[in-house]
Parts: C-alpha cells; structure tokens; sequence
C-alpha cells in the first residue's frame, strides 16, 4: 500500500489525536477538582505546548524529507474536504447536543469535568473527522 | 446512465503517464488516478483541460453508458 504525502499528513493529526488523548486527557480525568488552579494548570499546558510544538516540527520535517514534491491541491481535494468537514460540523453540532444534555442533567458541575467533557468530544471528533478524510482520500 | 471515460487509452496512446498529465493540467496524480476508475467525476473545466491536452475531442473522451 503506497501512501501519498497528503494521506500521510493526515496520518501524523490522526496520530496526534490519539496520542494526545491517551497522554494528556486522563489527567484532565484525574485532576477535575483542581483544574482552574492555575499553578497546577499551567505546568501541563506549558508541557503541551512542547509536545505540540516537538511532535509537529519533527513529524513534517521527516514528511519533508522522505517527499520531495509539493502537495497538490486541486478540485478532488476540494471535495473532499467539503464532506469531511461536513461530517464534521455534524458531529460537533451533535456533540454539543450531549455536551447541553450533560449540563441539564447533572444537578453538580464542577469546572473540571466541563472542561474534561469539552476535550472529550472535540478529540472524539477530531478522529472521527480525520478518519473519514482519510477513507475519502483512499477511496476517491 | 453512469459517466466513463477513456482516459487511460487516449493517456497511454500519448505515452503520458498519470503523473506528467496530472501536473500538465493542475492537479494530483491521485485525481488522474480515480478519474480513470471512475471513482471521481471530474468539473467540466478540467476534463476540457484533459481533452485539450491529450489534443481529442471532450465527447469522444467522455461518455455515457
């Protein structure tokens, strides 16, 4: 399976979401209660920042190297991007669904779970997203 | 009625490959690729754009079955 430098651009947000639901958002589970103290918030986005910043910078540099040649954007693109972004309002107009119904039907909120609940669903999202974009670009 | 194409034939005739011809009207490899399997149904200006390139007629190009 050969692999174009536009299908492994999409691989390395793919990855990244992944990677950064299965590192930073459990601490936002576990840490609910003393999310908007703003010394123990700021270590960890600070610590994002930098994997952000470090992951990128190496994973397109290493795209970079391995193809040469520039990613060609034309009307196929175009269209699928229109309905990978399509699917993706769906879901985040979906999403904010849940997110009010949560809201409604929980009789405490805490500010950590808010915010833990709100990154949830937009990395949900964001795969799911990215996926499709994917499977659109493999299968157009 | 679905939209097909010889592409491939006329593009091979021309000894392009999908490549050359994807870069000599503006798009990917990957769009010439789906165009000739039918997977994607190109605008009426870039199957003009590959009619004039490949110097034949857009009708004889594409067609309907």
């Amino acid at each position: 399976m050969t692999l174009s430098k536009k299908e492994i651009s999409i691989l390395i947000e793919i990855t990244f979401s992944i990677i950064f639901t299965l590192i930073f958002l459990p601490f936002f589970y576990r840490n609910q209660e003393t999310l908007f103290v703003i010394s123990e918030l700021m270590g960890k986005v600070i610590e994002i920042i930098i994997f952000v910043v470090i992951y990128f910078s190496i994973a397109y540099s290493l795209l970079e190297v391995i193809y040469k040649n520039k990613i060609t954007e034309d009307e196929r693109c175009d269209m699928i991007n229109s309905k990978s972004y399509k699917l993706g309002y769906l879901l985040y107009e979906f999403s904010l669904f849940i997110f009010i119904g949560k809201l409604v039907n929980s009789s405490t909120h805490q500010n950590g779970e808010i915010i833990f609940l709100i990154l949830a669903l937009l990395l949900i999202v964001s795969i799911i997203k990215s996926t499709y974009h994917f499977y659109l670009h493999r299968t157009f | 009625m679905v939209l097909k194409n010889n592409l491939k034939e006329f593009r091979q005739n021309k000894d392009y490959t999908q490549d050359d011809l994807g870069k000599s009207v503006g798009v990917s490899r990957q769009t010439i690729i789906s165009i000739e399997r039918y997977r994607y149904k190109p605008s009426l200006e870039l199957a003009m754009k590959i009619a004039r390139e490949l110097n034949i007629k857009i009708e004889k190009l594409f067609y309907f079955a």
